[in-house]
């Protein structure tokens, strides 16, 4: 049994140093946008959400706390630059399991390679 | 049997009090629902230990759900590329405390095993105090684990039942000892138990009812 164990653990550690052989590219961390650590890219198109109201997301258009792209802030920021997985989990995952949860066309609410795989999309 | 299937009833029907139409797609919600399943079994063999345990039966289903719990975490580092950053530095605190009680699952299976365990603890008492306390911290850093992860339990309700769920588990001990005649069931009754539970968790949120 405890060979059995430590298989199954060394089959794990395999995948975390190699990857998996099923589960599709692995995405490539990388210092997107000036982030001072690695992080994963993105995938994200403004032609999927045209539906969506802009300042659902473009909050600084209200709020007037930023000019530039998302990421100007929310990646150089020292401040907000820790807050940014869970900030960017919320609203994007926020705003998928909603419409998921009400049964309306949406997009992945939680694998995560559906969304951090890197686009050059606008 | 039926405590094992009323636990495993509990804690996937504590998943649905909210959103219960709500799925992740087949292949996250089979992954979490192994999760859910090793989950229940913990808290049963925690509760099911006392003075009449078949010891030998008790390591076994132990085993099980370690095994259980290594497939749930395998599951998505297999299926999804990216799943990987969830087990490295920088990853949330959530899945940090999971990997926690996977190895204090690990630390409670092994070091509960003769002769192991006559070399850690001579006296059964020592023996049974640790055995106890691995136990309950496990049962704590995997209702974090589920709790703060916020898919399935995305409700106060929720999380106050999960926390009565393990606090009932772990200190429960002087009203689940008048259970004498609690009879463990055999591997394969309680792989069969998680299997349906496990099936219908996914289902229910994944076919079009």
């Amino acid at each position: 049994m405890k060979l059995l164990f430590l298989a199954f653990a060394a089959f794990i550690g395999l995948v975390i140093a190699y990857g998996t052989p099923i589960g599709g590219e692995k995405p490539k961390t990388g210092h997107f946008y000036g982030s001072p650590e690695p992080i994963l890219p993105m995938t994200f198109a403004h032609l999927d959400h045209v539906t969506e109201s802009c300042i659902e997301c473009h909050h600084n258009y209200v709020d007037d706390t930023g000019n530039d792209r998302c990421m100007y802030c929310h990646v150089r920021d020292a401040e907000i630059w820790p807050l940014l997985e869970t900030q960017f989990h919320d609203l994007c995952q926020g705003c998928h399991t909603k419409k998921a949860a009400l049964a309306e066309q949406g997009g992945p609410p939680r694998r995560c390679i559906a969304c951090h795989l890197g686009d050059n999309l606008p | 049997m039926k405590v094992l299937n009323a636990i495993l009833g509990v804690v996937f029907l504590v998943t649905f009090v909210s959103r219960p139409l709500l799925g992740a797609g087949w292949y996250w919600d089979l992954g979490n629902g192994i999760g859910f399943a090793a989950f229940g079994g913990l808290l049963y063999l925690t509760i099911s230990s006392g003075r009449h345990l078949d010891v030998q039966l008790h390591q076994v289903l132990a085993y099980a759900v370690l095994f259980l719990t290594l497939a749930h975490v395998s599951w998505f580092l297999l299926g999804d590329a990216a799943a990987v950053e969830y087990v490295k530095f920088g990853a949330p605190d959530h899945m940090w405390i999971g990997i926690a009680s996977l190895l204090l699952l690990f630390v409670l299976v092994t070091s509960a095993l003769m002769p192991d365990r006559l070399r850690l603890h001579k006296d059964y008492s020592i023996f049974k105090y640790w055995h106890r306390v691995i136990a309950i911290a496990t049962i704590f850093s995997a209702t974090y684990h589920i709790v703060v992860s916020n898919f399935y339990v995305n409700s106060k309700l929720q999380i106050l039942l999960f926390a009565a769920i393990a606090v009932a588990a772990s200190f429960g001990q002087a009203v689940w000892r008048r259970s004498d005649k609690l009879r463990l069931p055999s591997l394969t009754m309680f792989l069969s138990s998680c299997f349906v539970a496990i099936l219908v968790f996914a289902v229910v949120r994944n076919l079009p009812l």
